[in-house]
């Protein structure tokens, strides 16, 4: 009877923003990546990207709540580096890698095609 | 191969417990040299389909990280659009079923429509040709004239007191006539049984069908099931013979183990380890558990799709990838934006 509309959790609210970002004032070269209206579908992909940069010394992401749709997402660079390059850096490398794998996945298919004609 | 690649490439199933399981596959956290990029993820990766047709496939996804894979598979059932019935108008319902009752299994009901031909509707506005398809739903019982005197058979006793999906029509509006053939749109199967009516009922709806993904409501989800498993490998450490061969080939799903006949014996022999359900049942027997090696190869994905919306499923993973890159695109633009904001 009270339960929230389902479209909250993929439409921004007015005014919400997607991504807020609070450096680390403890840690240098240490941010915090606030991503509205997302879920582990991004947040697990772009974190296991981010592991894979020699350059990031942590990197971590949480959902803090099944009801509040967010995802939190924390990055820590060494000296030379900083989070929101190396954040910039790995979802160029995803969207590179996605287009890849659409081409390959598209000429797979017509392979396919071709052997049964 | 040795150690270190062994436990990077495959997690191992023993007896009690399955290892190796982390993909740390690069980076700071593996002792692996070779770092990503996008030359080495071109040489390591390959798709391969397996199986095709229209409505269900599988396909190999070789050298991809387990979070990407995972990713295809939650926007394949939340994210990917397809069309439902949204709203119900209710003229006359005397069956025995309630109104919201029909009106959400009347959404339930899986559509034929090519959801990239149409756009989301915008709430609070009038319906449009490419935003709504309208159906309608006339049934009316009664009793069959010609029934035999003493029959107690409802076949034969009523007329339409069965209402199937098929008796939804659809009535286009403006220029869809045109756009869609009467083939294309309309319930995917023919015989879904909506209500069961008696003489004197009468269901008559106007239906509309809108565009929409599954987060918002599962009826919008255009696969019936989307799932990926990692691929087996099971590895026989010492020559299996006779007796024992016989009892390895029951522990594995039918064609998996066969046996060869060698000197007028039965040798076991690995011959598909790919649809193995990975039971581990071998590992009750004590003679065999330590004869065989059951590992699954991390990062070679069986992918499988089933379509329920009459889209094929090839191009339901294409749409899938479409989405993924959107999502991706749109995080890298706000990225920008918001170190302009900085700058300023």
């Amino acid at each position: 009877m009270n339960a929230p509309p389902t479209f909250e959790s993929f439409v921004l609210f007015d005014g919400e923003k997607k991504i807020i970002i609070d450096l680390d004032t403890k840690v240098p070269n240490a941010a915090l990546f606030t991503v509205n209206k997302e879920d582990h579908t991004l947040g697990n992909m772009i974190r296991n990207q981010l592991l894979k940069d020699p350059h990031v010394l942590f990197c971590g992401y949480k959902q803090p709540h099944p009801l509040e749709h967010k995802i939190i997402l924390r990055v820590q660079t060494t000296a030379d580096y900083s989070p929101q390059d190396a954040l910039k850096n790995a979802i160029t490398d995803l969207i590179s890698e996605l287009s890849l794998l659409e081409e390959r996945f598209r000429s797979a298919i017509q392979d396919r095609q071709e052997g049964i004609d | 191969m040795d150690i270190q690649n062994q436990s990077r490439k495959k997690a191992q199933m023993n007896k009690e417990e399955v290892t190796d399981t982390n993909s740390t596959l690069y980076g700071r956290m593996s002792d692996f040299e070779e770092q990503w990029s996008l030359e080495t993820y071109e040489k390591n990766s390959d798709i391969r389909v397996v199986k095709m047709n229209k409505t269900d496939m599988e396909f190999d996804f070789i050298g991809v990280d387990a979070s990407v894979a995972n990713s295809f598979r939650r926007i394949l059932l939340s994210e990917v659009p397809s069309m439902a019935l949204e709203k119900v108008g209710v003229y006359n319902n005397t069956s025995i079923i309630p109104d919201e009752v029909l009106a959400h299994r009347l959404g339930l009901i899986p559509l034929k429509a090519d959801a990239r031909q149409f756009s989301y509707r915008i709430p609070d506005r009038d319906a449009i040709e490419t935003d709504t398809l309208f159906f309608e739903l006339n049934v009316k019982c009664s009793w069959n004239p010609k029934r035999p005197k003493d029959s107690s058979d409802p076949d034969e006793m009523y007329i339409n007191h069965k209402v199937y999906s098929k008796d939804i029509k659809w009535t286009p509006i403006g220029a869809q006539v045109d756009l869609h053939g009467p083939n294309d749109v309309g319930p995917l199967e023919p015989d879904i049984l909506i209500a069961k009516l008696r003489p004197g009922h009468e269901i008559s709806l106007k239906l509309e069908a809108v565009k929409g993904i599954g987060k918002d409501h599962a009826k919008f989800c255009p696969v019936a099931t989307a799932f990926y498993r990692l691929l087996p490998e099971i590895t026989l450490k010492r020559p299996i013979v006779d007796e024992q061969a016989e009892r390895l080939q029951k522990c594995f799903s039918p064609g998996v183990i066969s046996l060869d006949d060698k000197d007028g014996k039965k040798v076991a022999r690995v011959q598909d380890a790919r649809y193995d359900s990975c039971s581990r049942n071998v590992m009750r027997y004590d003679d065999l558990a330590d004869a065989v090696q059951l590992s699954r190869i991390k990062d070679h994905f069986i992918f499988s799709i089933e379509s329920s919306c009459g889209t094929e499923p090839d191009e339901l993973f294409i749409e899938a990838i479409k989405v993924l890159r959107d999502k991706c695109r749109k995080f890298l633009a706000e990225m920008k934006k918001s170190d302009l904001m900085e700058t300023k």
